[in-house]
């Protein structure tokens, strides 16, 4: 007893002496993804997102397809913070009927202490698309993986930045001179318009994307509308995919050539532990 | 007597993490291949690199490999020698080279074995199509 209390006494004297507590930077963005990548965010404790985005096709596809929205992709995910600083998730794209599922961890927070959030996620990805007939299709040639450091900074109520070294492997590709490792930086950034506004870009620099036939860089500009408990991205991008390997291995649209996709994100978060909203 | 009391509690919570970390690491680790469907679907072939076809690279090896056992020598089967660059030029000039592969043309299917694989058809086809370079 005596010697709790004297270090009760000592941890507020140390209090008082080395002044500050440690205080957590929130809302370096508004989700835990910001166009088609994701963000340094993790979800609270408890949470259990359902992630829907979605991507029409080319808006350069003319008036019969109706500008693109007549073909539509999407992938499906439903991500749950163990705890504030891990998440896990699954997700199921349209494109390459692609299953996929993460991990993600807060290494750091940015705080009054540390001027950087870094986050680090990992995600594994199957193809289930049916090989040819007749010929057979190993299961470990459908694996792909990508590991991904999110740096991301708020420098202030208006604006946060995030670069992403990301690094992706595919187990299978098509050709000799295709390489199996890819290695990528990601730029990203957010600007608050209004209370409920706020627009966002992405961008991800391959440095040889060429390597796989026509694959272009992803470029996506987006707005980000808060309704309260959604999280409503809409966005135009030249990319397709909606995780980290389809954004870098399989984009192949060209924004000058016309090749936009119009598309949006919902985020509906359901609290499964704790005060319910 | 005083035993020495050792804690091995800490040691044990460690050894569990690095178990876990190895288990882990060997997990994504025995998960990771460096393969190509070029190679290793090769009969299969669901992909096959035409571009850039050259004589000496691509289509001699297939030549040599179906063709040479019979079309060679003092006296090659159909009279067909295949044992150079112009040798194979002169039938693929005739169109009897792409006829006999693709078994069109009235041309009867070689090797008589069977079709070779598509992607070396398809090959041949190209490096025809490009004008029979000698490179």
């Amino acid at each position: 007893m005596k010697k709790s209390l004297f270090l009760f006494i000592g941890l507020l004297i140390n209090l008082s002496l080395f002044g500050q507590e440690q205080e957590y930077v929130h809302g370096l963005f508004r989700g835990t993804h910001i166009i088609s990548g994701q963000s340094a965010e993790t979800q609270k404790k408890g949470e259990l997102d359902l992630f829907i985005a979605h991507r029409f096709g080319r808006v350069n596809s003319g008036f019969y397809e109706w500008f693109g929205l007549d073909q539509a992709s999407m992938r499906l995910g439903f991500d749950y913070g163990i705890s504030d600083r891990l998440a896990i998730g699954v997700g199921r794209s349209t494109a390459g009927k692609t299953y996929d599922s993460f991990i993600k961890a807060r290494v750091l927070r940015q705080s009054n202490k540390m001027p950087v959030s870094v986050t680090w996620a990992s995600r594994m990805y199957v193809d289930a698309t049916a090989p040819p007939e007749n010929q057979p299709l190993l299961f470990v040639h459908r694996l792909a993986y990508s590991n991904q450091l999110m740096i991301a900074k708020k420098f202030s109520e208006r604006f946060s930045a995030q670069i992403m070294p990301t690094h992706v492997h595919i187990n299978l590709v098509d050709l000799v001179r295709q390489p199996n490792d890819l290695f990528s930086l990601g730029l990203a950034g957010k600007v608050q318009v209004s209370k409920n506004l706020a627009l966002t870009a992405e961008y991800y620099y391959t440095p040889n994307p060429f390597l796989l036939g026509d694959a272009t860089r992803p470029l996506s500009i987006g707005f980000d509308i808060n309704t309260g408990n959604h999280v409503f991205q809409i966005h135009f991008t030249n990319a397709s995919g909606m995780q980290e390997k389809a954004l870098i291995v399989d984009t192949n649209g060209n924004w000058l050539a016309g090749d936009i996709q119009f598309g949006f994100n919902m985020v509906r978060t359901f609290k499964l532990k704790g005060t319910r909203y | 007597m005083r035993f020495r009391v050792v804690n091995y509690s800490k040691h044990k919570r460690l050894m569990k993490r690095l178990l876990a970390i190895a288990l882990f690491a060997g997990m994504v680790w025995s998960g990771c291949y460096y393969d190509n469907a070029e190679e290793v679907y090769y009969y299969y072939q669901f992909t096959c690199d035409t571009t850039a076809i050259s004589y000496a690279a691509d289509v001699e090896p297939i030549i040599n490999t179906q063709c040479l056992s019979c079309h060679s020598g003092a006296a090659p089967d159909g009279n067909v020698a295949l044992e150079n660059y112009d040798d194979v030029k002169f039938v693929a000039q005739n169109g009897s080279l792409h006829g006999t592969i693709t078994a069109t043309n009235g041309y009867s299917i070689m090797p008589t074995s069977g079709p070779m694989p598509a992607c070396n058809i398809n090959k041949i086809s190209a490096w025809i199509n490009a004008g029979m370079p000698n490179n």
